[in-house]
């Protein structure tokens, strides 16, 4: 209904998609859009649908209800066409085993209109992944590697990563965000990313989307999450708690927990003026408020299943 | 240079704003000498592994504010003269400075007085003495 013109054209996007299983809705009425150049990460539990969405984004998969769309048009309608524009990190590479890596390179390459060769290999040779040997006996890292080396190859418009960085250990995962973050200055590519590696797309991310049970409950800019959520450590006096608590219900708290030994609040919409009004209130002692990783937000958000939407 | 700017996930300024504060201070303590070249948006990018959007960003600012340039062809540099930080910018840095004092000599309870003494102490030793209490 809403279709504002915004600044960048959408490159992806998710139109209210819904996806049932039977009685179990893996996605419910999901709206969200991936503008050009822009890097979009989807966060979610386990089973929270993100893997139902990007089936429906990449036309593997018709929604139950609403359309996936890419490059402005139905996914699942013009999966053909739009395909040949993307490039694919699929949570378990899905090459043949048996192949060798230079065999799926040269099937790939003939799947595609367009194909840089030349960096496919180059790239291949910076991580040393040997061609002759068939893939299933490379190592986890390097089949990362071979996939998205396959996924930049038609140098596409967007890149689709689900959980790709998924059982690499410390240095692959750093090697793989080394080369995404090369392909984004070189290309400037629009790239979807799902990924439980929350450190690892913190610095990258753009834009980010939380799931929880299939409903999108966030969907904003990383740079304004970030501003507005904070941990609030304070002890208090037991005398004035009402006006502390009505300070910090103020500041959206999401929840305080604590004892004795004090307390702990996450807020969702600090402020300065907001805090300043808490931390001065008489019954809170030495109040300290501290900014908070991608990490801990999401478990603020998505951690405990809570009863009561706001 | 690259090693040299690290970035703090819980700082509540965003990334673009720590390295170019971080920059900043790097050329305004003499680190990161007049006519030196930083490293490229990209290879900045891929060290941090950030996104090269942020890191150009922080460049962009730097360089209008004229504490980089860059020179067509060749890369971005540190200029010859930096400005001076400006004044609200010193202020800041100084606010910040003496909140993070105040809250350890809070925390380990001195009296203002006691901290006040251990920074003039502070001060003096830094200086070597040149300066007693004003």
């Amino acid at each position: 209904m809403n279709n504002q013109a915004s600044a960048s054209p959408v490159v992806a996007g998710f139109d209210r998609v819904t996806v049932r299983y039977g009685k179990l809705v893996a996605a419910d009425a999901v709206t969200l859009s991936v503008s050009r150049g822009c890097v979009y990460a989807l966060l979610g539990r386990n089973g929270a649908g993100k893997s139902s969405l990007v089936r429906c984004l990449l036309g593997q998969q018709k929604p139950t209800a609403g359309r996936a769309l890419l490059f402005g048009h139905d996914a699942w309608r013009t999966r053909r066409s739009a395909m040949q524009r993307v490039g694919v990190v699929p949570e378990e590479p899905d090459m043949p085993p048996a192949m060798t890596a230079a065999q799926v390179v040269a099937f790939c390459s003939r799947l595609y209109e367009r194909w840089d060769g030349k960096a496919v290999a180059e790239r291949l040779r910076r991580f040393d992944i040997p061609m002759q040997v068939p893939v299933e006996r490379l190592s986890k890292g390097q089949k990362g590697q071979l996939t998205l080396a396959l996924a930049l190859g038609p140098e596409p418009d967007l890149l689709v990563l689900d959980d790709p960085t998924l059982g690499l250990d410390v240095v692959a995962r750093k090697e793989f965000y080394e080369e995404l973050v090369g392909d984004l200055a070189d290309r400037g590519t629009t790239v979807f990313i799902t990924t439980h590696d929350l450190a690892g797309v913190e610095g990258i991310a753009e834009r980010v989307g939380m799931l929880r049970q299939g409903k999108l409950v966030l969907d904003e800019e990383m740079e304004t999450l970030k501003a507005r959520f904070r941990r609030i450590r304070f002890g208090r006096r037991p005398a004035a708690q009402p006006a502390a608590e009505d300070a910090l219900g103020a500041m959206g708290a999401l929840r305080v927990a604590g004892g004795e030994w004090g307390f702990v609040a996450v807020v969702e919409r600090f402020g300065d003026e907001g805090y300043g009004r808490f931390a001065s209130e008489s019954g809170v002692v030495e109040p300290e408020a501290r900014a908070m990783s991608l990490e801990e937000i999401f478990i603020a958000v998505c951690g405990e299943e809570r009863g009561g939407e706001s | 240079m690259s090693s040299m700017i690290e970035i703090d996930p819980t700082d509540a300024a965003p990334i673009w704003r720590q390295i170019e504060e971080r920059v900043r201070r790097l050329v305004f303590a003499g680190t990161l000498a007049p006519g030196t070249s930083v490293p490229s948006v990209r290879e900045l990018a891929r060290t941090l592994r950030i996104n090269p959007a942020t890191v150009a960003k922080a460049y962009q600012r730097l360089t209008d504010s004229g504490v980089l340039q860059v020179r067509r062809g060749e890369g971005t540099f540190v200029v010859d003269a930096p400005p001076p930080l400006a004044a609200a910018e010193r202020e800041r840095a100084l606010r910040d400075g003496a909140h993070r004092y105040a809250a350890t000599a809070l925390a380990i309870g001195v009296s203002p007085t006691e901290a006040t003494e251990e920074l003039h102490a502070a001060w003096a030793s830094l200086t070597s003495v040149q300066e007693v209490n004003p």
